[in-house]
């Protein structure tokens, strides 16, 4: 295996992660420089030719492939930057996108706000109003036509819209995923217009192409937000990809997908990038679980202002977020489920005097600018990181590598005026307060988290990664009763490293409604045609698509997927399907059997009514073609005790279990040799996170140079 | 025990507040460690929130799907303390059938209360609104002891009463109003019973639906069940049962905070509505706030007496779950939703009123006095809350409904009966200082959705014509009202089905502006019979309607017996290709209208949100009529001889009120207000006007 070069762009840092052959990856972080990313991205690349010791030109002409899981499509909607878009939809429901199903005000808000009924706001719309132009048509529930659309009021629209200024189109009309014929009538006028050749040629976006479900809003705004980022993402990725080139990079550049799969730039959806890093990460667990033949993974990444969750479940990624909110847009993208709460290192702690001076942690964050008190960068509000600071988890003088020193009076004087004070209790038991509640909140979002999946996470693995996951993995973990933490040796740049462990993958999906066990008549459906049609139809769109990458049908596996639901249930159970095809009854009923069976498992037996009918209603075909990454060679153990070299100096830490400050051995992380041994309470200090080891929490470096934890005492937290 | 009398119990119902602290609750208290308590609030809100997403997974009926799900955690004396939903009234509802279980059940040989056991209840006595709101709930036992109950509540619609889809406007008595049922055991030993849920299958005429939803109730409280008994195996059954308890003492003593720091004073708002179920008329309801240090007390004198043999009634306990709707979302809204926020709250309803059902009186539409209740409060809390925070003072969200009625056999060949969502996205009120939000939702189920177009018409037996805001739909004034929603359906697929609809406000507006701001307009029902909209549809005419503004105008080619209605409509049939349209009003209006930006008023005019004539009649604009241009000096001078016309018109106080005097709407419509202006003057004489 060449080269590979990962990146993962973050608020704060860029991370990278190169591999070559079996060697050893290569981590370095760039700052991410906002105003134009490429100079942050270029500069880590060159940051890794240097630490590989060639040029650029030998660098990048020597890699096999940048893998990039890019922030640039939600950045834009955040700044607002997209192009002037036009949607044509169907006439009478030009308000479908503003109307939002109602309660569109609440997608990307927290409960808290969603409850202050008097000061709730729609998002200002992507699209405004005047924008939007119906035209007559009408397609039914069955796809059936019952208004034909006609070419001039086609035409009429284009003219309105054109005449408005528009740079692009968006068609969106209803049934489409059923019937695309208006869709596709809507975008042969508009390129009989306005030839691509012709400077006038303006992008055409269908919703049967780009989201091809059912549900009018969510299907509108997936393409709405699609087509806002396209044009922003395709500039900036074609700058880079013409600075990659000129440095010598010779392959196309590869965008990670938050479908848990990557394509080339040419071949991928802008809407499909949104949240790729925290998948990568997840893939990443999934990865490196393999190595450690771990199928139950709880992936967990705790920054400075988010804490993410992320469940692998027999080996695989298989949990689709619900309800994908790309920052305040409700989509139904197939992206892999990846939670994020307000809860890291920045979080803020503060007294509710309403609510009998209850402490609360968060949602509110310092992020990093001004960040916690002890950044002495203007910030005054206590957060999580004066806590850990107090507590004397954290090393002033080493924080981040030694990079950032951190003011422990700013800690105490900020904990002391917020928290103890109002309190009526000393700093060092508020702090102690803010991280138990922290840790139970990280360790509670947690368990619902992979509880609602219908998992019990004392069954899994918890991974625990992120520049705070360490310090706080032995307070969240007994939330779970999980009976092992890994901290991988990537866990600083774990999203980089998950980049470099995907594949080349794409998801297929399509509505439609079959109900394969009639509640009516109380039996199987006869019609396999339908089935098989639709996988083929999903098939034959991946294979043609996987060819222009350059792959053979031989090397494209297929996993079918299907949403299911009892009669007339609208939210819907995905399993993954026994058949690829249909031939007879048994099929059916084997589908359904395993429909019935999850559900059984998920939500209970007493849950379950297949006599109520049973309905397919989406498809979800994944096409992936397996693509070589990093085998992990386990490093043989050098024994139970760790070096002399690996022992720092031991200074004062706050041990609820112990009854106050114990002196306190440090280690260095880097010195420790695979197989050293220690037992908590210690802290271990490594370039870019500190382990907090708790007592009764024993700690081993293993052959993959992470961290393992495993609870030997009596947990303290339940 | 308690001796069943085979009556609603009138006693349980007035438990609305907490129980008294028990020993065993006041001997938890010292157990508990304040940190614990906060880690331990926050994971009963997560098994909540966790049962009420699962229960909305789950369920089938239009409720279930768009989210009118309440999923609370109540204590083993069946307060409750924890509850996750949008649909405030549950917070303190969702707690009588349990306490009726706990009141009539333990100790009942014959029912008993025991692990494993679940109890399914719709008896609109109990929870307070209407039997289509059905709920479930199961005891949680920890090594013998009773620690709490968790539940599930959800509008499931259709219950078999003499109009499908859940609310009756034909009915005479409650026996008109389908199943009806107390609190009842309907599993055992972690089984549902199928006796029963066969029972309620043959009383319903969307059984599927209803099985469905009671399924769904239960895996939410079976999983919820399994979380609190993992919790308690991990810390002990002290920190639930104390810990529940804290919440609400925690909650009372915040909410009486929050109360005193109000100014004193005595808030009086009187509301009209113009619906008595299948016909029209004027009933009244009179709200009075007596703010009184830390208490806040409801008086209702002056109120239309109990309608017998109308649906319009509601028990008193329905109001003062609509009560705290506001309460929740706009006074105490950064407060915990549990019943103990009613501690500062005190009531007094007079024997005979249409908000204190009794006896056999039908209730199935009390959604409507309830709802103009909660336009009253919206008024009066608006006044009683703007000095400590105007930004909160907002004009009332849609009162008025509009809600089709649907049932009979879909284009798959299955049984359906059941509302559309579009309740759910009713204008929000404008407030002090912007407009009120469009398509906002249900002010009284604010986490609900009004569904996809493509979802509702998947499987109902009728197509969406269009669907959209339309004009002039919310209350004008300095800011407007968020607007409201209209839609047209065409009965497609199926020969016919049943159609009706329920709502009011045509004839008297449903929803009032604050400081000045105007009313929400009357809307009403239009349908045409033997259209020929399909073929209208299949020519693709070039002047299909395509909102309500095209509908009601001149050009409409749509042809055939063209009706206009009331918004309550009975249930009739509908045949293929007939159409209905509906529209579902926006927010209230907030201040005068004469001070509303111009610009923002033209915005309006280019965004089809409002009128030509309203532009200029009501908001005084100038604009060139072609470019939209406003003319900033001539709107100026419009608006200052419009002030000086308002003050020509001015009178003293005297005069007015011996003119208004005069006034009394006709005798035809007061047959069930008793005595105009004053309907208690008909029933007893008492203070009409409380004081301090």
């Amino acid at each position: 295996m060449g080269m590979t070069v990962n990146i993962d762009i973050g608020g704060t840092f860029t991370d990278f992660y190169a591999t070559e052959g079996e060697g050893k990856g290569l981590i370095t972080k760039s700052p991410t420089t906002h105003y134009d990313l490429s100079v942050g991205f270029m500069k880590g690349i060159k940051s890794l030719a240097r630490g590989y010791g060639r040029s650029m030109d030998e660098f990048l002409g020597g890699t096999d492939a940048v893998r990039y899981s890019t922030t640039l499509g939600t950045n834009a909607l955040i700044e607002r930057n997209g192009p002037k878009l036009g949607l044509i939809t169907t006439a009478g429901h030009e308000d479908a996108i503003f109307l939002g199903r109602g309660r569109s005000w609440a997608d990307g808000g927290d409960s808290q706000g969603n409850k202050d009924l008097a000061r709730i706001n729609k998002a200002v719309p992507l699209i405004s109003r005047n924008m939007v132009v119906g035209v007559r048509e009408r397609m039914d529930s069955f796809g059936n036509p019952v208004c034909p659309l006609q070419r001039e009021d086609i035409l009429e629209a284009l003219q309105e819209l054109v005449d408005k200024g528009a740079m692009g189109f968006v068609v969106c009309l209803l049934w489409s995923f059923a019937n695309p014929a208006h869709e596709r009538m809507v975008k042969q006028v508009i390129e009989d217009e306005y030839p691509e050749d012709y400077l006038g040629s303006l992008p055409v976006f269908l919703s049967s192409d780009v989201s091809p479900k059912s549900g009018e809003y969510t299907r509108f705004i997936t393409t709405i937000v699609n087509a806002y980022i396209h044009g922003v993402m395709a500039d900036e990725l074609t700058k880079l990809g013409n600075e990659l080139r000129d440095g010598g990079y010779q392959r196309p550049l590869m965008l990670v997908h938050n479908t848990g799969g990557m394509k080339k730039v040419s071949r991928t959806r802008a809407v499909l990038t949104h949240n790729a890093g925290p998948v990568a990460g997840l893939h990443g667990a999934l990865t490196l679980g393999r190595h450690y033949g771990h199928q139950n993974i709880i992936f967990t990444d705790m920054g400075g202002t988010s804490f993410d969750i992320g469940v692998v479940s027999g080996g695989r990624l298989q949990t689709y977020d619900f309800i994908p909110v790309i920052d305040r847009w409700r989509t139904n993208i197939p992206a892999i489920e990846v939670k994020s709460i307000g809860a890291g290192g920045g979080s803020i702690a503060w007294v509710n005097e309403l609510l009998g001076n209850s402490l609360e942690v968060g949602p509110q964050s310092a992020g990093s600018m001004p960040g916690p008190a002890c950044y002495d960068l203007g910030g005054a509000e206590p957060t999580v990181t004066d806590a850990d600071l107090v507590l004397g988890y954290l090393n002033p003088e080493n924080y981040l590598g030694g990079e950032m020193l951190l003011d422990e009076d700013l800690s105490k004087e900020a904990i002391k005026s917020r928290v103890a004070d109002p309190l009526g209790i000393d700093v060092v038991e508020a702090a102690r307060r803010i991280r138990a509640v922290v840790d139970a909140r990280m360790g509670q979002a947690v368990f619902n988290e992979v509880a609602l999946k219908g998992h019990d996470p004392r069954e899994f693995v918890l991974f625990a990664c992120g520049g705070a996951g360490a310090t706080h993995a032995c307070g969240f973990a007994p939330y779970l009763q999980v009976d092992k933490v890994v901290v991988s040796g990537h866990s600083p740049v774990f999203g980089a490293y998950g980049a470099s462990t995907v594949n080349i993958q794409q998801v297929w999906d399509k509505s439609h409604t079959m109900k394969i066990f009639h509640y009516a008549e109380q039996c199987y459906s006869q019609d396999f045609d339908a089935f098989n049609s639709v996988v083929e139809e999903l098939k034959e769109l991946a294979t043609a698509d996987l060819r222009l990458e350059g792959y053979s049908p031989e090397q494209i596996g297929f996993r079918l997927e299907l949403d299911m639901r009892y009669g007339m249930q609208y939210n819907l159970t995905k399993i993954i399907s026994p058949h690829m095809s249909v031939s007879g009854p048994d099929d059916y009923q084997a589908i359904c059997d395993h429909f019935t069976e999850e559900y059984s498992a998920i939500y209970t037996p007493e849950a379950t009514f297949p006599m109520g009918g049973i309905n397919v209603e989406c498809f979800y075909l994944t096409a992936f073609v397996q693509t070589e990454y990093l085998q992990l060679q386990p490093q043989q153990e050098q024994g139970d005790a760790p070096p002399e070299a690996a022992r720092r100096e031991s200074r004062q830490a706050y041990w609820p279990s112990l009854g106050g400050f114990k002196q306190t051995q440090v280690f260095d992380f880097d010195l420790l040799q695979p197989g050293n041994r220690i037992q908590g309470p210690a802290l271990i200090e490594a370039p870019e996170t500190t382990y907090v080891l708790e007592p009764g929490w024993n700690f081993v470096k293993d052959g993959f140079g992470s961290g393992v934890l495993r609870l030997t005492g009596a947990p303290e937290q339940g | 025990m308690c001796a069943m009398v085979y009556a609603r119990d009138m006693e349980v119902v007035q438990q609305l507040k907490p129980e008294p602290m028990t020993p065993r609750e006041t001997a938890a208290q010292d157990k508990i460690d304040d940190v614990e308590y906060d880690i331990f609030v926050h994971k009963m809100n997560m098994v909540a929130q966790e049962g009420k997403e699962t229960t909305m997974k789950l369920g089938a009926s239009s409720g279930m799907r768009w989210g009118d799900v309440a999923f609370g955690i109540y204590t083993a004396q069946g307060d409750l303390a924890v509850v996750a939903t949008g649909i405030w009234f549950h917070a303190v509802l969702g707690q009588l059938p349990v306490k009726y279980i706990v009141k009539h059940y333990v100790n009942d040989s014959s029912v008993g209360v025991k692990e494993g056991d679940s109890f399914f209840f719709n008896d609109p006595f109990y929870g307070g609104v209407h039997p289509a709101d059905m709920g479930l709930c199961v005891p949680v036992f920890h090594e013998g002891e009773l620690i709490c109950f968790v539940g599930a509540v959800v509008h499931s619609g259709e219950n078999g009463g003499t109009d499908p889809g859940g609310i009756c406007p034909s009915a005479r008595t409650k026996y008109d109003e389908g199943l009806i049922s107390p609190p009842i055991k309907v599993g055992e030993n972690y089984t549902l019973r199928e006796d029963i849920l066969n029972m309620f299958a043959a009383m319903n005429r969307d059984a599927r639906t209803m099985i469905l939803d009671i399924k769904a109730r239960l895996a939410a409280c079976r999983i919820a069940q399994r979380r609190i008994l993992e919790f308690v195996g991990q810390k002990g059954p002290d920190l639930v049962v104390g810990g529940l308890r804290r919440i609400l003492s925690v909650t009372a003593d915040a909410a009486r905070h929050k109360v005193s720091q109000l100014n004193d004073g005595v808030f009086r708002q009187p509301r009209f509505m113009d619906n008595v179920g299948m016909t029209e008329g004027l009933l009244k309801i009179n709200l009075t706030l007596v703010k009184k240090g830390d208490t806040i007390k409801l008086v209702f004198d002056d109120t239309t007496p109990m309608l017998p043999d109308k649906p319009l009634n509601s028990f008193f306990q329905g109001i003062i779950g609509m009560a705290m709707v506001y309460f929740c979302g706009w006074f105490l809204h950064d407060l915990p939703a549990n019943n103990a926020l009613l501690a500062p709250i005190e009531w007094d309803f007079p024997e005979d009123c249409l908000l204190n059902a009794k006896g056999e009186a039908p209730t199935s539409m009390a959604p409507f006095p309830q709802t103009l209740f909660a336009n009253a409060m919206f008024m009066a809390g608006a006044r009683m809350t703007y000095h400590m925070d105007p930004s909160r003072a907002q004009a009332s969200w849609y009162q008025g409904f509009g809600v089709p009625l649907f049932g009979g056999i879909n284009q798959w060949g299955e049984p359906v009966a059941d509302i559309t969502p579009e309740i759910n996205a009713t204008g929000a009120g404008a407030r002090n200082d912007q407009d009120g939000v469009s398509g906002a939702g249900a002010f009284f189920a604010t986490m609900s959705d009004c569904s996809d177009v493509e979802t509702t018409e998947a499987d109902r037996p009728f197509l969406y014509l269009f669907r959209n805001y339309f004009k002039n739909s919310y209350g004008h004034g300095k800011y407007r009202g968020g607007a409201g929603v209209g839609f047209g359906l065409k009965m497609h697929h199926v020969p016919g089905a049943a159609m009706g609809c329920f709502g009011f406000g045509s004839r008297f507006p449903a929803t009032l502006g604050i400081f000045g701001g105007y009313a929400v307009p009357p809307v009403f029902l239009s349908t045409v019979r033997q259209s020929n909209m399909g073929a209208l549809l299949s020519s693709s005419d070039a002047g299909l309607p395509n909102n309500l503004d095209q509908i009601y105008g001149e050009g409409n080619p749509e042809q055939g017996q063209r009706e206009f209605h009331h918004i309550t409509l009975p249930i009739q049939l509908f045949m293929y290709g007939e159409t209905f349209y509906v529209p579902v009003g926006g927010g209230a209006g907030y201040g005068d209208v004469l001070e509303r930006d111009p610009q923002a008023a033209l915005d309006d005019l280019a965004e089809g949100r409002a009128s030509g004539w309203v532009v200029t009649n009501v908001y005084k604009v100038v604009y060139d009529p072609g470019t939209l241009r406003l003319d900033e000096k001539a709107t100026k001078d419009l608006r200052e001889k419009a002030l000086a016309e308002r003050l020509q018109g001015a009178k003293p106080f005297d005069e007015f009120v011996e003119e208004w005097s005069k006034l009394k709407p006709s005798d035809d419509v007061l047959h069930s207000y008793v005595t105009y202006p004053h309907p208690s003057v008909g029933i007893k004489q008492g203070p009409l006007m409380p004081s301090l």
